[in-house]
């Protein structure tokens, strides 16, 4: 119990900078999707706080931990909690987006130690994750794969191909955390093609099921610390959480914070 | 071709435990030796073609040799984002193969015709694209592609292929296989199709004219250097059951043209696929203007 309150409590500190980072990024980049960045890096943060057996140090190995973040637009998320821990310089969180710079606005793994897969297209990172936990079960390699995705991205035939996939083959390596914010590109998850029932949607593919609170440390930590099956956390998000004119609202999907925006929205952050 | 390229890759695969047959719920009849012989190197992936393509560049990243079978589009055109993104982008060694080349699969109708696949999969970045022309240069492919680490596509007939190779040639990566050596002009072709090109060879012999037939097994790779070689013979004449736009004859034209390389090229191929008409291969091979008699005028002008 102590080491998942250690967990928990990193996680917090993570995210409390990784929240000011990705507002720094976004304006200075003028780039968009920051409400689903401030929306998953609370997911982001604890995987990287000790659930996920991943560190710069052992990048190389072949039975370490596997995070994909298959929801690519929230690139600005994953890039800051990745420098925050070492895997690269923050130097580059400030070249974001920039011409002939290391970080572009999707995520990719060309040349960005940590990134396992390169996203942008949604629906990739499933199956993909899939596969890795698939060969190591059949290699008898130990590690677990997490693959982070967002509620829209559940449009996509490919989770539900997976989601059989997963399940006829047992792979108790497999955890998928939706970052369920509710809101996708244009309008509310709801309104736009309706997911709910969800849980029941992934218990009927066979899937062991859990909804938490996506922004409490705690209870991610908890609940992803183990698991017996394939298994999906329904983690409630706010969409651009932590900063209170960007939450819950689909203009902030596209809108980079301007210079006035960005001071607020840090010393919101701050405040917390 | 299908029972060679089976055989070759499950001799490959009992020597190297990392090479992965995944097929998208086709091969009935063809895969049951080497599901048998070697359970844990065979999945089945169901009829789920986008995730058995993101499935199949996962296992690669995890060092596993992965072979995905299906016929024509299913594994290609359908899960063309996947190959493009988690394989190519990725640089993940996965080997597409596709069975039903080109009207292989005739009279199933429209669906199962491969006519765009070379001209998509070429187009994907890093993709080596092989299409052999018999058994023969099957099992060559087959073994070269155990051997190479790159994302990949070995584009199959189906079954009943004749050996057009007299004996197992040594195929390189790049270059033509000279079937036959000629000295006014040459056809080039890709597939089974170069049945009609040797019997095309015979009659323009017949006619007096002497003409080469080679095999293009390496449609991504093509060196400027032979394409060089059999411009300065004469007229190179192209046939392939494939679309005109992007298969064979489009990769020798864009290579000529990019190495400023002097050549006649003539190409023949599916110029204008009539969606509406059922048939054998043979049938719509002919109604598409792939025959003998045609690829004989080809050098008559």
């Amino acid at each position: 119990m102590e080491k998942q309150e250690r967990i928990a409590k990193d996680a917090a500190d993570l995210a409390f900078q990784a929240r000011q980072e990705i507002l720094k990024m976004t304006s200075t980049a003028k780039a968009s999707h920051v409400g689903s960045a401030l929306s998953v890096i609370d997911i982001l943060a604890v995987l990287y706080s000790g659930i996920a057996d991943v560190n710069p140090q052992n990048l190389n190995e072949s039975n370490r931990d596997i995070v994909i973040l298959s929801k690519g637009h929230a690139a600005s998320a994953i890039y800051s909690v990745l420098a925050l821990k070492g895997f690269f310089s923050l130097d580059w969180l400030a070249q974001y987006c920039g011409n002939g710079a290391p970080l572009g606005g999707h995520v990719t793994s060309k040349g960005v130690p940590g990134v396992e897969l390169s996203t942008g297209s949604l629906g990739h990172g499933l199956p993909y994750g899939l596969g890795i936990a698939f060969s190591r079960k059949r290699s008898s390699v130990p590690g677990r794969v997490f693959v982070v995705m967002s509620d829209g991205e559940c449009d996509e035939g490919t989770t539900w191909e997976s989601a059989l996939l997963a399940h006829h083959h047992e792979l108790n390596n497999l955890t998928v955390i939706v970052d369920r914010n509710g809101i996708q590109s244009l309008k509310e998850t709801e309104e736009t093609l309706k997911l709910e029932p969800f849980a029941e949607k992934w218990r009927a593919f066979g899937w062991d099921v859990h909804k938490i609170d996506g922004h409490n440390y705690q209870e991610l930590t908890n609940r992803l610390t183990q698991q017996s099956r394939p298994t999906v956390v329904i983690a409630e998000t706010t969409k651009g959480k932590g900063v209170s004119f960007m939450e819950n609202s689909v203009l902030w999907h596209y809108r980079p914070p301007n210079e006035d925006e960005l001071a607020k929205a840090l010393s919101e952050v701050v405040d917390q | 071709m299908r029972d060679t390229f089976v055989d070759t890759l499950l001799a490959e695969a009992q020597k190297d435990p990392s090479v992965v047959l995944i097929t998208g719920d086709l091969g009935f009849g063809v895969l049951e030796k080497f599901e048998k012989a070697l359970p844990k190197q065979y999945i089945n992936a169901g009829v789920a073609e986008q995730a058995m393509l993101g499935l199949a560049a996962g296992m690669a990243s995890t060092g596993k040799r992965v072979f995905v079978y299906s016929i024509g589009n299913f594994p290609t055109v359908r899960a063309l984002e996947q190959i493009r993104n988690d394989v190519c982008y990725m640089n993940n060694p996965v080997v597409i193969v596709s069975v039903g080349a080109g009207y292989s699969y005739g009279s199933q109708g429209y669906t199962h015709h491969a006519l765009e696949d070379i001209a998509v999969m070429r187009a994907l970045p890093g993709m080596d694209v092989l299409t052999p022309a018999d058994p023969y240069e099957t099992v060559a492919l087959t073994k070269y592609l155990v051997s190479t680490k790159r994302p990949s596509y070995l584009r199959l007939g189906r079954s009943g292929e004749k050996q057009l190779n007299s004996s197992a040639p040594t195929l390189k990566a790049g270059e033509l296989n000279a079937l036959l050596k000629g000295n006014d002009g040459s056809i080039l072709f890709t597939g089974a199709i170069g049945t009609l090109a040797l019997q095309a060879q015979e009659t323009l012999k017949s006619n007096g004219k002497n003409v080469g037939v080679y095999s293009v097994p390496f449609l991504s790779s093509l060196k400027p250097e032979s394409i060089k070689e059999v411009a300065a013979i004469g007229p190179i004449v192209t046939i392939e059951e494939h679309s005109t736009r992007g298969g064979l004859g489009s990769a020798l034209l864009e290579l000529a043209s990019i190495s400023g390389i002097n050549a006649d090229i003539r190409i023949m191929g599916v110029s204008q696929h009539n969606l509406a008409e059922i048939g054998d291969q043979t049938f719509l091979r002919t109604s598409n203007g792939l025959t003998v008699e045609k690829i004989v005028e080809k050098f008559n002008f």
